[in-house]
């Protein structure tokens, strides 16, 4: 290690050192981080209900007949359902895995000649349920649009009703409190890591000390960094907080990679970190910087996010909004991988995305941050 | 490479359409007190920021410990020490703790910074404070530790924006002390004050008024240049119904109330002391002493704000 790095690792130190001292001598930031999200979490675990269409159907034709076709018109011909193109019933399991789909409808090879024959013909329903909402109104109405087709076919008036069989699968109980979890450690985390780091960088405006700090040998990534690590240490404790309790009071399984949910929280919180920092470094002063910095981590994470309402549901300017909206890519990440398992694989789009915005914030706070006053 | 721990040329800045510095050259030499006076607004935080590198100079170049502050600001900033005007320590952490911080944001490691931080503790008078959080410190104590925390890392040129503002004059008398001891071990001082008692500490003073640099000498010098008559006090009683009086006196140059006083500059041919008590008494003044003064700071100032700004 050169002299050189060496000052560089100093300083960084120094002021990591400095910021744990400040947190241990401020109780309302341990508040904010560690006992916000227990109270938050318990409030919000209750989950809320909201209506939804243009469900991402696939359909998985094994039977190719006339039967088969019109089943699917039947089902699209609904606003409830898009299509999603699909061939069969392996590669409609994979869309949904991927959360390209929601629900997929699996017509059994032999559907036609079993209707035909007047006898009881299933088709199978695969629903995502890890959003325990959705999964259950997709099965409402798909159970609508089947009895009403069944009923309509023309000479087959006296044929058993199409009998639909349903999985749900990585949320049987469709519970929305597992729907919630990964939510809710999106949005505490958004919050907390915004809120605090524009509360220490407009403090040192606020107090003059960064004054006195440009004018030491202190480098700007040093000060980012020095800013950065504590809380970012602080966002993985409360991100383990979240999920700990997820697992115990909810129930809430992790059949994917933990590790992996701790890489996606770590590009997540980093992209939060370097926002609170751009807020802090165009606001300058604590009042401006609270607001600012609630407001931009607060409204994107909650409403944007698909936590509360799925992003298929919004409105098609509001869906391209929330492509920019790094909590949507948490949500999604951290949905998949306790709900449905996988690892790296599945979750690697939302973990590019989240590592995009962090690079482009981080780069934006630190060019915006000059180490000059005017 | 200079000499000069200081050398400003042309120095200048504008806020917009607005200058706040405008043409400063001066140097200060290594060891120096420099002593920078001026009314709220004159430009003096301005001219010390791009001295330390934290303002771009809008024209004009200054060195400072032999590197150029606009090309070279991150080698200025590891040679010297600033204490901003704001006052910015830590409050909530204890003395202890901005000790450490400074010297790490300064480089010093190991066991170099205990050592360090005890030798500077000693030096401003903060022995046994340590523990002590720094809110709750007085503010002359404060001001002494946010000298010693700019000065942990030995810089050669110093520069105190105000150091001594909303500090009671025993603990300024202190603050001083070391300063004079810093001074004295070779590093050289750049002071900002209103107070111009102080100035009478540096060795070489400039006045700075509306972004100018309007005088600069020793105190000694800038007596002699800019109080040519003798300079009088008159005190007394309902002395403020007497001015025009006195100001119709023969020989008077220039005339300032001066506490519950008159300071007087007087030439000293047509001076006419009895003939000044008179005139006094005769407006209303009571008990009227006039008495023989030394020249003060106040006094160059005054004169030499006089000559720049004719119509004031
Ligand atoms: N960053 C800034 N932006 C705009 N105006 C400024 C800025 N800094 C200082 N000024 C103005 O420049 C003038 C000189 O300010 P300053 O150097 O702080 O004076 P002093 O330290 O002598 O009181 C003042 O009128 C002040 O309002
Ligand atoms: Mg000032």
């Amino acid at each position: 290690m050169t002299s050189r790095q060496g000052r560089f690792l100093r300083r960084v130190a120094a002021m990591a050192a400095k910021e744990v001292l400040h947190i241990r001598r401020d109780p309302r930031t341990l508040y904010i981080a560690l006992a916000l999200p227990v109270i938050m979490l318990l409030l919000l675990g209750f989950g809320l209900s909201f209506d939804i269409e243009r469900i991402p159907l696939v359909v998985a034709d094994g039977d190719r007949s006339a039967a088969s076709r019109e089943l699917a018109r039947a089902v699209f011909g609904s606003r409830d359902f898009a299509a999603v193109a699909g061939s069969d019933a392996r590669a409609a399991q994979t869309e949904l895995r991927r959360g390209q789909a929601m629900a997929a409808l699996v017509i059994p090879a032999g559907f036609a000649r079993e209707l035909d024959a007047g006898r009881d013909s299933p088709v199978q329903l695969l629903v995502d349920g890890s959003d325990g909402n959705t999964a259950r109104q997709i099965m409402g109405k798909i159970d609508a649009i089947l009895r009403a087709h069944g009923g309509s076919r023309a000479g087959f008036a006296d044929s058993p009703p199409l009998a639909v069989k349903v999985s749900t699968l990585w949320n049987p109980a469709s519970r929305s409190a597992l729907f919630m979890v990964p939510g809710v450690a999106a949005y505490l985390l958004a919050i907390a890591a915004v809120l605090l780091t524009a509360l220490t960088i407009a403090a040192e405006w606020e107090r003059g000390s960064m004054e006195q700090l440009f004018a030491s040998p202190v480098g700007r990534l040093e000060i980012v960094l020095g800013k950065l690590l504590p809380y970012l240490a602080l966002g993985m404790l409360q991100l383990l907080l979240v999920i700990s309790l997820g697992t115990t009071v909810f129930d809430v399984p992790i059949h994917g990679s933990l590790p992996m949910i701790f890489v996606a929280g770590l590009l997540f919180l980093t992209g939060m970190l370097g926002q609170g920092l751009l807020v802090s470094v165009l606001a300058r002063n604590q009042l401006v910087a609270t607001q600012a910095g609630a407001l931009s981590s607060l409204v994107p994470s909650l409403l944007l996010s698909g936590m509360l309402v799925p992003i298929e549901n919004m409105p098609w300017i509001l869906q391209a909004l929330t492509v920019v909206v790094p909590a949507r890519y948490l949500v999604h990440a951290l949905r998949t991988l306790m709900l449905k398992g996988g690892g790296f694989q599945v979750i690697a789009l939302d973990l590019l995305a989240l590592l995009a915005f962090a690079v482009v914030i981080l780069a934006l706070a630190t060019l915006r941050f000059k180490r000059r006053l005017a | 490479m200079s000499e000069m721990a200081i050398e400003a040329v042309g120095l200048g800045r504008d806020f917009g359409a607005f200058r706040a510095v405008t043409d400063v050259s001066f140097s200060v030499e290594a060891g120096e007190i420099f002593g920078y006076l001026g009314a709220n607004g004159a430009g003096k935080s301005t001219t010390i920021r791009m001295l330390c590198g934290l303002l771009l100079p809008s024209r004009g170049t200054a060195r400072v410990a032999g590197f150029d502050v606009g090309q070279k600001p991150e080698a200025v900033k590891a040679a010297i020490g600033y204490m901003s005007q704001k006052f910015s320590l830590y409050l909530d952490l204890p003395v202890r703790d901005n000790l450490d911080f400074f010297g790490g944001a300064y480089g010093i490691s190991g066991r170099a910074l205990p050592r360090r931080a005890a030798e500077v503790t000693e030096l401003c008078g903060l022995g046994g404070l340590g523990p002590r959080i720094t809110g709750t410190l007085p503010a002359g104590l404060r001001q002494r530790l946010a000298l010693a925390c700019a000065i942990l890392h030995r810089p050669a040129v110093l520069f105190l924006d105000e150091p001594t503002a909303c500090v009671d004059p025993q603990a300024r008398r202190l603050f001083w002390r070391v300063i004079r001891q810093l001074a004295a071990s070779g590093t050289t001082i750049f002071v900002t004050t209103h107070y111009l008692d102080e100035a009478e500490y540096c060795r070489r003073i400039g006045l700075m008024a509306a972004g100018r640099l309007i005088a600069l000498d020793t105190p000694a010098a800038l007596k002699r240049a800019y109080v040519p008559g003798r300079v009088f006090l008159v005190r007394g009683e309902n002395l403020a119904a007497t001015t025009s009086a006195v100001r119709a006196q023969p020989g008077i140059l220039a005339f300032e109330p001066f506490g519950a006083g008159l300071h007087l500059q007087a030439e000293p041919a047509l001076w006419n002391e009895a003939s000044v008590k008179l005139a006094v008494e005769r407006a209303g003044g009571r008990e009227v002493v006039v008495e023989a003064a030394d020249p003060s700071l106040e006094d160059v100032f005054l004169a030499a704000l006089g000559r720049a700004e004719p119509a004031a």
